[in-house]
C-alpha cells in the first residue's frame, strides 16, 4: 500500500504545486485590494479571510461576498482569481480521476490487496496456478471442504467466472502470470500456512516453470503438476515435483480400473468426492471384445490399460498414419458401416474416446442403434456439454478434467490418502467391495471426511502423554465417543503408518505408539470429536478407563478423602 | 547543472530563509514579525513538501518528513493567528506564534543540512 501512496503522490506533484501557487497568488492579491466596510471605512481582508474566500471560489462552491459587499478593486481581483484558480483545480481533479482509472495502478492496487489478504491468512491454503476446467472443479471441492485456495490465473475472463461462482469462503485470486516467481511470492508461497502449489494449465511449459520455481523458492513445499510430455515430466521429477499428473495415462488407468475393478474405482472416487455427494452407482462393465474409437493419446492409454486387463480390443481410427496405428479399422466410427466392419455384433462394449464431444455422442448413438445392449463408455471433453451427456445417459461418462481434479484432491487432502489409494490398487476387487460395505455401515452413503492424525506431542497431546507414562493405548480406544464411552465414533481407520511401514485397514486391537500416523475416514462430527479428545487429557482419561478426573484442587482433595 | 535540482534546492533553502526571517526579532513584539512573511514561509514550505514527494531513497524519506514537520508547525501558527487575533493580548499570542515558527525553523534547518550533506557525498 505504501508504494501505491507514493506513486500517486509523485504523479500528482505538478497539479498540487499548481494549486498551491495559484491559491497563494490569489489569496495574497485579495488581501491587498482595498474594500469598504459597512461604516464606509477602508478595510483590507486578513490573510485568513482571503484564503477562506478563495477556497470556496476555487472549488466552485461560491458563498458570495462576505463579510461586506466588495469594492470594484476586490471584484476585479476576484474575477481574475476565479479563472486563475478554478482551472488548476479542475486540472488536479481530472488528474486524480485519470490516475484512479489507470490500468497499471489498478493492477498494482489489486495485487497489493491480494498480498495483504494472503499475509492475513491464518489457515492452511493451496495455490492453484490457472483456473481452467479441472482447477475450477478442484477449487470448488476444496472450498466445500473448507480449505482455502489462492488462484493465480492470467485470463481475466476466467476470474470473472470465479467471482460469479457461489463459494462458501472467499477465494482469493490474482490476475497474473504464474510463470513469474514474483507472482508466486505475491500469492503467498512464503506464507508458513501455504501447504502446496498445484499447476494444471494445459501448457506443459508453464506447468514446468511453475513447478521448478515453486520447488526452488520453497524446497519442502508439496507441488502437484500436470504434464503431458514425457521429457517435461522427467524434468519436473528431477526438480523433486511431488506428484506429476498425465491426463492421458490417468484417464486410461481409471477407465481400466473401472472396467475390471469397480470396487477399487468406487472407493477411489468416493474418498476424493465432494462432501455431500453420495456413493456413485455401480455399473459393472462386461468382459469381452471392446471397440475403441480414436487412437490418440487417450485412446492409446485406454487400449494399453484394457489389454493389461486381458481384454481384447478393436481400434477404430480415422487417421491411422498420424497416430501410428498398425492394426485398426479406418474410419471415424460415426458411420454404421465402420462399426459393422469392426465387428460390433461380437463386441461387448464401446469406448468413444475422441477429443470431439459431438463425434463421441454420434459414435455411441450409432452403436446403440446397431446393438442396443452394448455397454457404452463415453469421454466428455467440455464441461459445458454436460446437458447433452446427461440427456443421452451412457453407461459410463468419463471426463478427464474430473479425473484430474479427483486425483489432485487425493494428494492434497493428506499425503496418507494418496498412499492409501495407491495400496488399494494392489488389492483385489473383492477386498475393495468389502471395505466399501464396511465404510457404508459406519458413515453412510454420503462422501465421508478423510484425515490423518499424527500421534505425537503436538497433534495428540493426551495420547502421547498416556503412552509415555507406560500405558497401552489400542486403536479402538481412540475411537470411543468422548461423551459416552459405551458408544463408538463414526469413523474407520484406513491406514497406519509406522517407521515407513504402512498397514492397510489396521486391526482395532493394534497398539498405538508414539510417531504413528493414522488415516481415518468418517463423518464430520467424528472428525471434530476425535481432534478434541486426543488433545484433552481429561477427556482421554475418561475414554480410557471411564473415570472423571476432578478439575480443581479442592475436589481432588475431597475425592482423595472419600476414596480413603 | 540540472534545472530540476536548482529549483529543488532553491525552494528548500527559501523555505528556511523565509522561516528564519519571520522568526528573527523580539519574540513578543508584533511589529517585528510580519504576517506576509509567515504567509510566504507557509506557501514555500508547502511547495518544498510537494517537490519532495515520490523520492524513495532513505534521504528522500527524511527530507519529506522534515518538511511535513515544518508545515505542521507553520500551519498551526497561522491557525492560531487567524483564530485568536484580536481576542487575546497580542504580546502573548505573538509568543506562541513565533515559538512555533522557531520549531519549524529547526525542521527546515535539518532539511537544508541533509540537502548539503547529500550534495557533498555525491562524488561527481
Amino acid at each position: 500500500m505504501n508504494s501505491i501512496l507514493f506513486m500517486i503522490l509523485r504523479r500528482l506533484r505538478r497539479p498540487l504545486i499548481l494549486i498551491i501557487v495559484s491559491f497563494a497568488i490569489a489569496t495574497l492579491g485579495l488581501t491587498l485590494m482595498p474594500g469598504t466596510d459597512d461604516q464606509g471605512n477602508t478595510w483590507y481582508m486578513s490573510i485568513f479571510q482571503a484564503f477562506y474566500v478563495i477556497s470556496y471560489t476555487a472549488t466552485t462552491i461560491g458563498f458570495g461576498e462576505v463579510p461586506f459587499a466588495y469594492s470594484q478593486a476586490q471584484r476585479l481581483w476576484m474575477t481574475f482569481s476565479i479563472y486563475f484558480t478554478v482551472i488548476p483545480w479542475f486540472y488536479a481533479v481530472g488528474k486524480i480521476i485519470t490516475l484512479l482509472q489507470d490500468v497499471s495502478l489498478r493492477q498494482t492496487i489489486t495485487a497489493e490487496r491480494l498480498a495483504r489478504n494472503v499475509r492475513n491468512l491464518q489457515e492452511p491454503f493451496f495455490i492453484l496456478c490457472s483456473y481452467g476446467q479441472s482447477a475450477s472443479l478442484l477449487a470448488s471441492i476444496l472450498d466445500e471442504k473448507n480449505m482455502r485456495v489462492v488462484i493465480v490465473e492470467q485470463k481475466q475472463e476466467r476470474l470473472n467466472e470465479l467471482e460469479l461462482a457461489d463459494t462458501k469462503n472467499s477465494i482469493l485470486s490474482l490476475c497474473a502470470d504464474a510463470k513469474l516467481p514474483e507472482n508466486l511470492i505475491r500469492a503467498g508461497i512464503y506464507n508458513p500456512y501455504c501447504s502446496g502449489v498445484v499447476t494444471l494449465t494445459d501448457d506443459d511449459e508453464v506447468n514446468l516453470a511453475v513447478a521448478v520455481s515453486a520447488k526452488l523458492l520453497k524446497p519442502n513445499l508439496r507441488v502437484i503438476a500436470r504434464a503431458e510430455r514425457g521429457d517435461i515430466a522427467a524434468n519436473m521429477e528431477s526438480f523433486g515435483t511431488d506428484h506429476i499428473i498425465n491426463p492421458y495415462t490417468l484417464f486410461g488407468d481409471q477407465l481400466a480400473m473401472r472396467v475390471h475393478a469397480l470396487g477399487t474405482y468406487i472407493l477411489h472416487q468416493w474418498l476424493t468426492g465432494v462432501p455431500g455427494d453420495t456413493l456413485p452407482p455401480p455399473e459393472n462393465p462386461p468382459r469381452g471384445n471392446w471397440l475403441v474409437c480414436g487412437y490418440g493419446r487417450f485412446g492409446k492409454s485406454v487400449v494399453e490399460n484394457l489389454e493389461r486387463e486381458n481384454l481384447s480390443t478393436t481400434i477404430i481410427e480415422a487417421m491411422p498414419d498420424l497416430t501410428e496405428c498398425e492394426r485398426c479399422v479406418v474410419g471415424s466410427g460415426t458411420e454404421a458401416n465402420t462399426l459393422i466392419e469392426a465387428g460390433i455384433q461380437d463386441a461387448c462394449g464401446i469406448v468413444a474416446g475422441t477429443d470431439n464431444d459431438i463425434n463421441n455422442l454420434s459414435i455411441v448413438m450409432t452403436a446403440k442403434e446397431l446393438k442396443p445392449n452394448l455397454f457404452l463408455i463415453i469421454r466428455k471433453n467440455n464441461r459445458h456439454n454436460s446437458a447433452l451427456f446427461k440427456k443421452f445417459g451412457a453407461d459410463i461418462t468419463m471426463q478427464p478434467t474430473d479425473i484430474i481434479a479427483h486425483e489432485c484432491l487425493a494428494h492434497m487432502l493428506t499425503p496418507l490418502l494418496a498412499e492409501f489409494l495407491a495400496l488399494v490398487r494392489n488389492q483385489n476387487n473383492q477386498w475393495a467391495n468389502n471395505l466399501i460395505s464396511q465404510l457404508v455401515d459406519v458413515v453412510g452413503e454420503t462422501v465421508p471426511e478423510t484425515w490423518a492424525v499424527n500421534i505425537d506431542s503436538n497433534c495428540a497431546v493426551a495420547v502421547s502423554e498416556y503412552i509415555d507414562s507406560g500405558m497401552i493405548v489400542r486403536l479402538k480406544d481412540l475411537m470411543l465417543d468422548p461423551s459416552n464411552r459405551e458408544k463408538e465414533l463414526k469413523l474407520v481407520p484406513l491406514l497406519l503408518l509406522r517407521n515407513g511401514q504402512s498397514k492397510l485397514v489396521p486391526e482395532l486391537d493394534s497398539v498405538v505408539v508414539n510417531g504413528d500416523r493414522i488415516l481415518f475416514c468418517g463423518t464430520y462430527d467424528a472428525k471434530s470429536a476425535l481432534a478434541a479428545s486426543l488433545n484433552n487429557i481429561k477427556t482421554f482419561n475418561y475414554m480410557m478407563n471411564g473415570l472423571e478426573i476432578p478439575d480443581s484442587l479442592v475436589w481432588r482433595w475431597i475425592k482423595n478423602m472419600t476414596t480413603q | 547543472m540540472n534545472l530540476e535540482k536548482v529549483i529543488f534546492g532553491f525552494f528548500i533553502v527559501l523555505a528556511m530563509t523565509l522561516n528564519f526571517g519571520f522568526f528573527l526579532g523580539d519574540i513578543d513584539n508584533i511589529s517585528h514579525h510580519h504576517v506576509y512573511e509567515l504567509y510566504a514561509a507557509i506557501i514555500v514550505s508547502l511547495i518544498a513538501t510537494v517537490l519532495k514527494f515520490g523520492d524513495r531513497t532513505q534521504v528522500g524519506a527524511i527530507l519529506l518528513s522534515t518538511s511535513l514537520a515544518a508545515d505542521l508547525q507553520l500551519i498551526t501558527a497561522a491557525i492560531l493567528w487567524a483564530a485568536l487575533h484580536g481576542e487575546m493580548e497580542s504580546a502573548s499570542l505573538m509568543v506562541y506564534i513565533v515559538s512555533l515558527s522557531g520549531g519549524a525553523l529547526m525542521a527546515n534547518f535539518v532539511s537544508v543540512i541533509l540537502l548539503i550533506s547529500e550534495t557533498i557525498s555525491q562524488r561527481r
